[in-house]
This record gives C-alpha cells, sequence and structure tokens, in this order.
C-alpha cells in the first residue's frame, strides 16, 4: 500500500511539474522581481543595482494627484461598464435564447464586436462619434440631430469622453457576457420554468424568481470577469482620447504605461502594478464574499 | 542573444545520461530547442553584426535588406555580417528599452532622433566621433549633426532628414485672390490667417492640420516650430527644467496665435480624412516631406510650398528622423561602425533607401543623385534643413515632455485655455524631472554631462 502511495505521490510530481515550472518562470518569478524592483529607484535602461527605495513609491503613488485622478477614472469607468454590460448581456441571452435558425444568426451579430481587433473599433467609434467638422459630422451625432438633440464634441468634453468610451466598450463586449449567460440559461431547468408557468407565474416572475436565481453563479462569474476587464482599461482611450481631454480618461494601465516606457521609473512602474494588483484582487475578493458562489 | 552557450553537440555530450533517454531524433529536437534559445549559430570565423531596424513601408525595408546584402558581400573577406532584424514601429523603443535592460541590445540599432539624449544618458550608445573623419561630417546636413551630437560628442547619424512646409494648392489661391509669399519666402502669422479667413469666406476650406494623427510625436514635431519662432522653448536648453520656460509669456502669445487657426474653423480638429488635400478638400496642408510625392502626382503644376509661417521675425522648421547609433557593448566596435558608416554612405546606403522613402537625403554629396532638389518642393526642404530647421530638445526627459506638449496642443486646439494648459503641461512635465533628478539612476539630470 504504502509502495503503491509512493509511485502515486511520484506520478503526481511528475504530472505537476510542468505547470508548476511553467507557473514559477512566466507569474512567480516575474512578480518576484517586479515587487524587488518596486523598492529600489530600478531604471528601465539599467534596472538592476539601483539604491534601495523602500516604500517611497507607494506612498508617493497614493499621495499623486495624477495618478488618484487614473484610479478614479478606471473606477468611474468599471462602474458605468459593470452593472450595465451585466444587465445588457443577460437580457441579450434571454431575448436570443430560442433554438430557430435565424436567431443564431442574431445570435452572431451580437458576438462580432468582441472578435474585430480593438484598434479596428477604436478607428471606427472615433469616426461615429465625430463632432461637427464643417459641414460634417459622426453618425451618432447625425443620428442624435434627427430626434432633436444637439451634437456633441463625444470624446473631447471633459464629462461626456467616458461615459462615451464605456457606451462603446459595452457595445463591444456585450456579446461575449451574452454567450456566457446563453450557456448558462441551458442549465436552467425546463421543468421548473413549466411549473411557475402553470402556478401563473408571468414572463417577468418567471425570470426573477427562476431564471435569475438558476443563474447566480453564472451572474457572479460575469461580474468578476467584467469587472476585471473593466479595471484593465487601456487600448480605447489610449487610441481614441490619449487620456484626454485634459486627464479625464487616463486609466490605470496608461499611468503604468507612461511611467514604464515614457519617464521610464521602472521601480514607480512596478509600485503602480503592484498597488492596481492589489486593488482589483480586494475588489474581486469583496464580490466573492457579498454573493458566495453555490457548489453542488 | 549572445552565443554565450557552449555549442549544442557539447551541451548534450557533458550529460551521458541524457544518451540513453533520449532517441536520437529526440536528441536532434532538443538540440533545434537549444539552438532557438541561445541563436547561436555554428561557430565560425565570421564575426555577425546584430543589427536592429524599425519597421518601416515596405519598400523601405527591402531597400534595407538589400543594403546589407551588400555590405555582406563587401566585407566577405573580413567575415563581417549583418544580421538584420525589423521590429515594428510602435513596439520598437519598448524593443530597445528592453534589450538595454537585459543587456541584449544588439551592436548597432536605429533610433528615433529625439530619444538619442536618454540613451546616451543611460550610456547605451558609443560615441562615433573615431569612425569619421571631420571631413565626412562637414558633408552630412547640419540637422543630422546637430541630432546626434550630445554634450558635444557624435553618437548617431542617420541616413536622411524630415522637413515639414506650407503645400498650397496655386489655382485654389488664385480663385479666391491669395498671393503665395514670393519663392522661397514665408508668410507671417497674420498674413497666413488672413490667408485662411479669405478662402474660408470663399466657400473654401482652408488648411489640413493633420489632428487624425494619433502619435503624440506629430504635434510635438509639427508645431515646436511655431513655438522655436516666436522666441520661445519648450525645456531649458541643458534639458534639466520647464519651469518658467513651458509657459512663458512667449509661448502663450504663440500658441494663442497658433490656437486662432481652430477656433476660427480653419482647420478641422477631428478629422476623418487622412490627406484633405490630396483628395481636394483643403486649399493648403501643414505637412512633410512624406506626401510631396503624392503630392506632386495629385496637383502637378499646381501645388506650391513655402516654409512654415512665422509668428517672430523669424521662421523656424522641424527636422529629425531616425538615425544609426553603436551600442556601447558591440562585440566588435570596428564591424558595427562599418554598418553605420556603410548605411550613411552616399552611394551605398542614403541613395537606395531616400528612393525607397521619399526622404530628405541626408548627405550633401548624395543629393547630387536626385535631381528634384533643384526645384520645389524639394529645394525648399533642403533649404530649410541648411538654414532655418532645428532638433527638437537634447533632453532624457523628452518622451515626457513630448508626451504631455502634444496633449496640451490638441486640447489648446479644442479651446483649453492657453496660459492654463500650457502651466498644467509644465508641471506635469516637471514633477516627473524632479523626481528622476532625486533618483541616482539618471546620471545627468543630477548635473554630471553625458559621456
Amino acid at each position: 500500500m504504502t509502495a503503491w502511495r509512493k509511485t502515486d505521490a511520484r506520478a503526481a510530481g511528475f504530472f505537476l511539474a510542468p505547470a508548476l515550472t511553467l507557473l514559477a518562470v512566466f507569474a512567480v518569478w516575474p512578480l518576484a522581481r517586479a515587487l524587488g524592483w518596486s523598492v529600489t529607484h530600478a531604471d528601465l535602461l539599467a534596472p538592476d543595482g539601483q539604491p534601495w527605495a523602500g516604500l517611497t513609491h507607494y506612498s508617493e503613488l497614493v499621495g499623486d494627484a495624477r495618478f488618484r485622478r487614473a484610479f478614479g477614472n478606471t473606477a468611474l469607468f468599471a462602474l458605468f461598464v459593470v452593472p450595465i454590460q451585466t444587465v445588457v448581456a443577460f437580457f441579450l441571452a434571454l431575448w436570443v435564447n430560442r433554438p430557430e435558425p435565424a436567431w443564431r444568426w442574431l445570435r452572431s451579430v451580437f458576438f462580432i464586436p468582441t472578435i474585430i481587433a480593438m484598434p479596428v473599433l477604436a478607428v471606427l467609434w472615433t469616426m461615429l462619434y465625430q463632432p461637427v467638422q464643417g459641414d460634417a459630422m459622426g453618425l451618432v451625432n447625425a443620428g442624435l440631430s434627427v430626434v432633436g438633440i444637439t451634437p456633441q464634441a463625444w470624446l473631447r468634453e471633459p464629462h461626456l469622453a467616458l461615459p462615451a468610451l464605456a457606451f462603446m466598450s459595452v457595445w463591444q463586449g456585450v456579446g461575449l457576457q451574452m454567450m456566457v449567460f446563453l450557456a448558462g440559461l441551458q442549465n436552467v431547468p425546463r421543468e421548473t420554468l413549466e411549473a411557475a408557468r402553470i402556478d401563473g407565474a408571468g414572463p417577468w416572475q418567471r425570470t426573477w424568481h427562476v431564471t435569475v436565481p438558476a443563474l447566480r453563479n453564472t451572474i457572479i462569474f460575469v461580474v468578476t470577469v467584467t469587472t476585471i476587464l473593466a479595471f484593465r482599461l487601456f487600448v480605447q482611450p489610449y487610441l481614441m482620447t490619449r487620456g484626454g481631454p485634459g486627464d479625464a480618461t487616463r486609466s490605470i494601465v496608461q499611468a503604468i504605461y507612461e511611467t514604464t516606457f515614457l519617464s521610464q521609473e521602472l521601480g514607480r512602474a512596478c509600485a503602480a502594478m503592484f498597488l492596481f494588483l492589489g486593488l482589483v484582487a480586494f475588489i474581486t475578493l469583496l464580490q466573492r464574499r457579498l454573493w458566495r458562489e453555490e457548489r453542488t | 542573444m549572445r552565443c554565450l552557450r557552449p555549442p549544442v553537440t557539447n551541451v548534450t555530450a557533458r550529460r551521458p545520461a541524457m544518451h540513453l533517454v533520449l532517441r536520437p531524433f529526440l536528441r536532434r529536437i532538443f538540440g533545434l530547442v537549444m539552438l532557438a534559445l541561445t541563436g547561436c549559430s555554428q561557430p565560425t570565423a565570421e564575426t555577425t553584426i546584430r543589427v536592429w531596424s524599425h519597421q518601416g513601408q515596405e519598400s523601405e525595408n527591402r531597400a534595407l535588406r538589400a543594403i546589407a546584402d551588400r555590405f555582406n558581400a563587401a566585407h566577405a573577406d573580413r567575415g563581417w555580417r549583418v544580421e538584420l532584424n525589423f521590429f515594428p514601429d510602435y513596439q520598437y523603443t519598448e524593443k530597445i528599452a528592453i534589450a538595454a535592460a537585459a543587456h541584449d541590445l544588439p551592436d548597432a540599432f536605429d533610433i528615433d532622433g529625439p530619444l538619442l539624449a536618454r540613451y546616451v544618458d543611460a550610456r547605451l550608445l558609443a560615441p562615433l566621433d573615431p569612425w569619421f573623419t571631420a571631413g565626412e561630417r562637414a558633408d552630412f546636413l547640419p540637422t543630422i549633426i546637430a541630432q546626434g551630437t550630445i554634450g558635444g560628442k557624435l553618437y548617431a547619424l542617420g541616413a536622411f532628414d524630415s522637413a515639414t512646409v506650407l503645400y498650397f494648392d496655386r489655382e485654389r489661391l488664385a480663385r479666391a485672390g491669395v498671393t503665395p509669399p514670393a519663392d522661397g519666402g514665408s508668410w507671417t502669422w497674420a498674413e497666413f490667417l488672413a490667408a485662411a479667413a479669405t478662402l474660408k469666406t470663399h466657400g473654401d476650406a482652408p488648411l489640413s492640420m493633420h489632428f487624425n494623427e494619433a502619435a503624440d510625436e506629430w504635434y510635438t514635431y509639427a508645431f515646436s516650430p511655431v513655438i522655436w519662432s516666436g522666441g520661445g522653448a519648450l525645456i531649458s536648453s541643458d534639458g534639466t527644467t520647464v519651469r518658467g520656460i513651458l509657459a512663458s509669456a512667449a509661448n502663450v502669445r504663440s500658441l494663442q496665435q497658433w490656437q486662432q487657426v481652430f477656433t476660427r474653423g480653419f482647420a478641422g480638429t477631428d478629422p476623418v480624412d487622412p490627406d484633405p488635400f490630396g483628395s481636394g478638400t483643403v486649399a493648403m496642408d501643414w505637412s512633410g516631406h512624406w506626401m510631396a510625392r503624392s503630392h506632386l502626382a495629385k496637383k502637378g503644376a499646381r501645388l506650391g510650398v513655402m516654409p512654415l509661417p512665422r509668428i517672430g521675425g523669424k521662421g523656424a522648421a522641424p527636422c529629425g528622423s531616425w538615425c544609426w547609433g553603436i551600442s556601447a557593448r558591440a562585440r566588435d566596435p570596428a564591424a558595427a561602425a562599418a554598418w553605420v558608416r556603410w548605411v550613411t554612405d552616399a552611394h551605398e546606403g542614403i541613395v537606395p533607401i531616400v528612393e525607397a522613402n521619399g526622404a530628405v537625403p541626408a548627405r550633401r554629396s548624395a543629393m547630387a543623385a536626385f535631381p528634384e532638389y533643384a526645384t520645389p518642393p524639394y529645394r525648399v526642404f533642403r533649404e530649410q534643413l541648411e538654414q532655418s530647421a532645428r532638433p527638437r530638445p537634447h533632453t532624457p526627459h523628452y518622451a515626457t515632455l513630448s508626451r504631455e506638449f502634444a496633449a496640451a496642443l490638441r486640447d489648446i486646439a479644442r479651446g483649453a485655455d492657453v496660459l492654463q494648459r500650457l502651466q498644467r503641461a509644465e508641471d506635469d512635465v516637471q514633477r516627473v524631472i524632479d523626481r528622476r533628478r532625486q533618483q541616482p539612476s539618471l546620471s545627468s539630470a543630477n548635473g554630471g554631462p553625458p559621456r
């Protein structure tokens, strides 16, 4: 018995080794290096052997108004995107959850934006949002002016730019979440829905009291993933507004990118990255705590 | 990667136990993997010169490959062989930074002109002075020498330079009754605005300033001359402070005048068309040499060109482009320098690359191969580089400066208060400089001259 267990343990070691090696090489080691740099004045062009900085970078970053603004922008973006995208994706999934082939097309249509490269969409939406330029304007403004809304410089007004980016991001990302919900919907027991219908529950009651509870774990997954993705905001503002006007759309990732590659303060950039990592981990754990997954 | 590891065969030979396990074909695969990891070819008497370049247009890449092939053929007797690698333009600078951090820079590489000061400051480059005679250096355009010289030493030389001018459509100006300046002359800013206003009242869209450009560098590159011609600067001449300089009264006055181009609707702040002049939408184009061929093809004799309008008494023009430097850790500096000499040689390097990319030849002796430089627009490019152009500031903080200045320009064009926006940019840049100066890692920021 013991001999068998020993072979078993050895086999387990063999099977685990590749995964553990990869994890150590590509996750643990880089993180450890970055943590090391974050407490020194590491320079991007000469990272090693630089003087000790202790927690200077961390304390400076926490007190830095520009960095706090980047944090605030990103959090605000997540606050726009996560609830809206989750709710819209949920209802889209309910809507297209039909077996007829025609609906398959509609599902594909909603999914297409998620597979197109973000830079392409950034160019497209910059055109759509184009403010009045001479006698031309973007499609968004043209459409709104038909219903009597004054054309806006969507990406150029400090208070409109972030919501405009959030709207575009929801449009882009909602198809993926819709697919996740669709998969979850296949597990909602038909019998329960039938029973609810026989008991006189209307469509809204069936959704709220049967479908939503059955999709609990899916919803938690979607909210968690959307939150993490929303906090990683970078490409849309970087390509569409460069973080402007002013710093109105500068995200944490852009701040980290600029600290790394423009001012090349690697130590400070690593510290910013750890603050960012800590924040996302904290929010994710908080969500999980508040809304525990059910395991069967 | 460097060939620091022993030859592949030795790696397996030192571990006899492995032979029992590894079948021959597995061994071959293992060998290939090791080869890929180390990047080493079988040792020969050959000296491989590792060369990196940003990826340009395909014609440009092809030309550079051909230049390298001819270099290899010409230096086969000495065993020098260039191994040329291209990296996409948008990540090239990051690639260089990461390679520097990993002590894995190639022997020679091309550098975006304004970033040179940072590399020199980080002691990544070896001076080129020993490899070029004074006579050879005098053959280069003064802007190329100015771009490559830091702290009195020459660190980089380009095969070509850039120029930016005001293109115009003669017919459309004539139709609106606007008279362009005499050949070679430029407008004052007031004349420029008056011309744009006249064009506009005649129902013509006056001008393109290319605000569809996403890259920050267009803004700093194209509009720094407005600052310079107004008597201002972006940063102190030693490159260590922007305090009282970036948001100076002169700069505020200059950019207030510049802002009128947008607030009075002469140029779009959010255009979609990348070439409204070529497509006939606008009458004038604030643009670079890279549009000359296309504009000439579309407009022919209708194409006019003048130096950029001036704010103060004296005009200014931008310059600068990619240039070649040698790593301070080049394994064979003589071989690396031979490559830089080759690629900036009038006949071997400059002529083929300029034929491919249409930029301005960096050496006077190469101009003879391009008869178009006897007439405008090309003559204006050359005159400008010889007389009024100046490189963007030499400072290790250039990337930050350019990013913040470009952001300020975009906001100002879209109506921001000039003084407030410049002060903000000044604060943002100065904060980074102050922080870096406290960090001992950035040498010259602490007062020491770059080596």
